[in-house]
């Protein structure tokens, strides 16, 4: 019994001396081996008295397991810490920069585009398109505006022939519509139109937004309403929006919008001409002449149109201080967006 | 235009301060775009009012429906309208006893000319104008040139209507007569330049030749000059239509041309006319002689009979009776109450009011659309348009941009000789293209037919800024010329491919064209537009080895592949043999090929069995045949091959090269065993070696 005390207190002293999985397996051959201590003192169970063999041999199986216990521990953590050795020894620069995979991005004007139209979808407009290069007769004649007509002169023209030219508005569009369509009718139209002037404010190509409500009781308060719902969705709720009397042939009443000047809250800066007011948008209640034209019967409906430019919103929604930067197509330029 | 607003006191005496009436003027319509302090007006001094240190010029957007507007007094009626004040007019009696005018007035194309007055004034001596007539002239942006032009003028920026002075001496047979050109009629203008004037013109004519073109310019040889004593003073009113046709084909615009294209006040030109002589023989001296006036036909304003409900409706308003009646007594207009609705005659100098909806206009401008409720429409729920195409657009954007490709919008014009620069050929379609007559510049004139040139032009912009990694596309449409009215217009995707070979600190040493091209393939797979196959392409640009025709169930869908290095050359670069890919899809053939069908399929619930091959093959032979040759080899089993490995070099043979390939084998009804397997895999791979001629790889 001594002898296996002994064993105990030894194992004890030489494994606190284990600094490494090499010493950990000499200890375990030196206890668990083959002719390690513990197998020679359970070989020699034979001759232990009789009478105290169960005693010798239950505390000989505890101590065994104690020990092979022990061991089996410390191995576990050996391995442990030298997995994470390894990992550690595999250390990468961590700060050097990923691959390069940078994605594309789509054209501010793009993008703006497709946020007009969510907004109009949304409300149940459909989106038409029509041809850029245009019969007069769409482009000014359907839209009352005939030839030797003064408000000609709103709109430098590309002409192509005598009867046709490049669509100076995307409103030629709703003609094209009526002609095939019955009311009620919620389009909007966006597209590339022409305009034979360039300057720090004009491009010869811009685009616009049309947009077309008939129906049997369609007013300009109406009109008003969609407007201002559009804009606080394109501009945030409290966007101040006003609507003042102007011209346009194919519309009457007319009306120009403009919401509060967003860079100087209203009070007035360069870029609202310090009236603190920007103009967005062009309106008005479609012209009966216009609905006679495209076959629509104006005392039966009445509708409103309206148009907007998307370079300026982009503009002003992108603080872009030059227009002329949407075609040059720099990449400093279209990655910022 | 600039108006004085000092000016407009002498009409309206208006208290308001200048940003009020601005604002006022604003909403009723009338735009104030500027306002400009400048030195103080020397005349004013009206009674009960101090005098205004300083005087505001406003500039104001007279929209084309209101040539009322274009003078001091069309604004003062606005105002007054605005502001509910009275309007008071200057003195315009000459007086009675006036000797009689020796010159007479004829109309003879009375659909052109409605009414022809005149006078006389005799003994004026021709010099320089006051200050006050100067200074306003100069405030309002016109040259003062003497008192009699001066005065015209003046009463041109006062009352809107243009006068014209002819000197009296040089009238032959002291007559005048309004008539149309005619065949060959020339006349050299006051700005010295010799006129052929065409037929259909309206003219006036003394006794023997034509002196004035009417409305738009006056001839040299009757103008009034230092030493005219003698004065014929016109005032007319001219059909606008005439006058605007005439301006353009002569490409002569002027004061006078402006306000007659867009139309005058018939009744008020009397007053004008009379203003006018009252303020030569004030600065000038000289006699008044009698009016001489050819009016055959007095103007009747034509009435419009209006129901209040309309107006209403229209306005989604309540506005009373009383109100909209009032509104128009204020604007000039005689209405008159009929019960259900009223009816309005406008004054002569409101020639836009013609149908209900003018009237309601004027009613709403002046009522104030920000009294108008806005009320959010309410309307029938509709099935609405699903927009498919707008959707399958943004997919194409978004797939495309997440290969990294950013979207260009280009003008829709091109040079012509851009065409020459793609080597097209001239029965190429693209060479079908329409010309622009007015281009801003030759180099614009014709709209483009292919967007290639302008990527190339957004590719030379880039890099010429130091940008390196250049990858562009754009939709848009092309405009081909097919013999019809209009154009065919196509819709276009088109994009540019640069990479430099500049070290990168992870290699992307792939080949171009293959990273395009997989960009293109993910594409086609996000669209799933099924499959396309890859032909090498003649297109002219493109370098001859290295591009690929593509094309969608038999169809022609576009091209894809390096730019031609003589095209390089001609762009003159300045980086050595650059890798540039470009492509060209039409884009309504890939629209056409979207399919938006989803529907499941059984994911495989036994396992696969995986066989590769590696096979040495003659150079020339395309991956796509051998690929063929494996669809062809019929087996259930087989559910997909891929190729994995593309190798020449070190251990191939020259003109050799080495593809291979994964063979997925499996059944949807049991586990394949090897046993199964193998001689299904000996049979394929004897069947491509045969095809092709080539041998299997040694490992």
């Amino acid at each position: 019994m001594d002898e296996l005390l002994g064993l105990k207190e030894s194992f004890r002293a030489e494994v606190a001396s284990v600094q490494n999985l090499a010493d950990l397996q000499n200890l375990k051959n030196r206890y668990s081996g083959k002719k390690g201590l513990l197998t020679l003192q359970l070989k020699s169970l034979s001759s232990v008295p009789p009478d105290q063999r169960p005693q010798y041999g239950k505390t000989l199986n505890e101590i065994r397991e104690d020990i092979e216990g022990r061991i089996r521990d410390l191995e576990l953590s050996f391995k442990e810490a030298e997995k994470e050795r390894r990992l550690l020894a595999e250390k990468i620069d961590i700060s050097l920069p990923g691959r390069p995979s940078h994605f594309g991005t789509a054209h501010p004007l793009t993008q703006v585009l497709a946020e007009i139209k969510a907004i109009f979808v949304s409300m149940g407009f459909s989106i038409e398109e029509g041809p850029e290069v245009e019969l007069d007769h769409y482009n000014f004649e359907a839209l009352n505006i005939p030839k030797d007509h003064p408000a000609r002169d709103m709109q430098d023209t590309f002409y192509v022939s005598d009867d046709v030219v490049l669509r100076t508005h995307t409103s030629p569009v709703q003609v094209r519509v009526m002609e095939k369509q019955k009311p009620p009718l919620r389009i909007i139209v966006p597209g590339k139109v022409y305009r034979c002037d360039s300057d720090v404010t004009h491009t010869p190509m811009f685009h616009q937004v049309e947009g077309l409500m008939v129906d049997t009781d369609v007013s300009f308060s109406d009109l008003k309403g969609l407007l201002e719902l559009f804009i606080h969705n394109l501009f945030g709720k409290g966007t101040p929006v006003r609507f003042r009397p102007s011209y346009f042939p194919f519309t009457e009443p007319s009306a120009e919008v403009d919401i509060g000047c967003i860079f100087c809250a209203g009070k007035g800066c360069r870029i609202c001409k310090t009236t603190g007011w920007l103009e967005i948008l062009g309106s008005g209640m479609v012209n009966p002449r216009v609905f006679e034209m495209a076959g629509y019967d104006p005392e039966a409906y009445s509708g409103f149109a309206f148009g907007m430019g998307v370079e300026r919103i982009t503009m002003l929604k992108y603080g872009i201080d030059d227009l002329r930067l949407f075609f040059e197509n720099d990449l400093r330029f279209l990655r910022q967006f | 235009m600039r108006i004085s607003l000092n000016w407009i006191r002498e009409f309206v005496a208006v208290d308001a301060g200048p940003q009020e009436i601005a604002d006022r003027l604003t909403m009723a319509g009338l735009e104030i775009e500027g306002m400009e302090k400048v030195d103080g007006d020397t005349v004013i001094e009206t009674e009960g009012m101090e005098k205004r240190q300083g005087e505001m010029i406003f500039e104001v957007n007279v929209t084309p429906n209101r040539s009322d507007c274009l003078s001091m007094l069309g604004i003062a009626r606005e105002v007054a309208a605005a502001f509910r004040l009275p309007l008071k007019l200057p003195s315009t009696e000459p007086g009675d006893g006036l000797p009689a005018s020796d010159i007479s007035v004829e109309i003879t194309d009375q659909d052109l000319c409605g009414r022809y007055a005149g006078r006389l004034i005799s003994g004026v001596t021709v010099g320089e104008s006051p200050a006050w007539i100067k200074d306003r002239l100069e405030k309002c942006g016109i040259r003062a040139i003497n008192n009699v032009v001066d005065v015209t003028n003046y009463v041109l920026l006062e009352f809107g209507h243009p006068l014209h002075a002819f000197d009296a001496d040089k009238l032959a047979g002291r007559k005048i007569r309004v008539a149309r050109a005619g065949k060959g009629a020339t006349l050299t203008t006051l700005d010295e330049a010799d006129r052929e004037l065409p037929a259909d013109s309206l003219l006036i004519w003394d006794g023997s030749h034509p002196v004035a073109v009417a409305g738009v310019m006056g001839g040299l040889g009757s103008g009034v000059t230092g030493t005219t004593r003698n004065i014929f003073l016109e005032s007319a009113y001219f059909e606008p239509t005439s006058i605007r046709r005439t301006s353009k084909l002569l490409g002569l615009r002027s004061e006078a041309s402006y306000r007659f294209e867009r139309g005058t006040d018939i009744e008020f030109l009397e007053k004008a006319l009379n203003r006018a002589a009252l303020l030569m023989q004030e600065t000038g001296g000289g006699t008044i002689h009698g009016l001489v006036d050819a009016y055959p036909e007095k103007y009747v304003a034509p009435a419009t009979e209006v129901s209040y409900a309309r107006v209403n409706a229209l306005l989604g308003t309540g506005i009373s009776r009383k109100e909209m009646l009032d509104i128009l007594g204020r604007l000039g207009m005689k209405t008159e109450d009929k019960g259900d609705t009223f009816a309005v005659v406008p004054p002569a100098y409101r020639r836009d009011i013609l149908h209900t909806v003018d009237v309601v206009e004027e009613v709403a401008r002046i009522y104030g659309f920000s009294n108008i409720p806005a009320r959010v429409p309410r309307t029938v729920l509709s099935d609405g348009n699903l927009n498919q195409k707008e959707d399958d657009l943004n997919r194409i954007r978004d797939s495309v941009r997440k290969t990294g490709f950013s979207e260009v919008i280009n003008y829709s014009f091109m040079n012509p000789a851009d065409l020459d620069l793609l080597a097209l050929s001239p029965a190429d379609e693209r060479r079908k293209y329409i010309t622009v007559m007015n281009p801003l510049r030759q180099e614009d004139g014709a709209m483009r037919t292919t967007l290639v040139p302008a990527l190339l032009q957004n590719f030379m912009h880039n890099i010429s800024r130091g940008v390196r990694v250049i990858r562009l596309y754009e939709l848009s449409k092309v405009f081909i010329d097919e013999g019809g009215q209009l154009p065919v217009e196509k819709m276009r995707f088109a994009g540019i491919f640069f990479r430099d070979r500049s070290p990168s600190i992870w290699r992307q040493d792939l080949p171009a064209f293959y990273q395009v091209k997989g960009s293109l393939e993910a594409l086609f797979e996000e669209l799933k537009t099924g499959d396309l196959t890859y032909r090498m392409s003649d297109e002219p640009f493109l370098h001859k080895g290295k591009a690929a025709d593509i094309y969608l169930k038999g169809k022609k869908l576009g091209c894809v592949g390096e730019l031609n290095p003589s095209v390089i050359e001609r762009l003159d670069l300045k980086i050595s043999k650059p890798e540039v890919i470009l492509f060209d899809l039409d884009l309504d053939c890939l629209l056409s090929a979207v399919s938006r069908e989803k529907k499941y399929s059984q994911i495989p619930r036994y396992p696969s069995v995986e066989r590769d091959m590696a096979i040495i093959l003659d150079e020339g032979i395309t991956a796509d045949e051998v690929l063929d040759h494996f669809r062809a080899f019929a087996s259930e089993f087989i559910e997909s091959i891929e190729l994995f490995d593309h190798y020449k070099g070190k251990n191939i043979a020259q003109d050799k090269k080495s593809l291979a390939f994964r063979v997925v084998y499996r059944s949807s009804e049991r586990t394949l065993t090897d046993t199964e397997v193998e001689p299904l895999h000996k049979g394929l791979l004897d069947h491509i070696l045969k095809q092709t001629g080539g041998e299997l790889r040694g490992v």
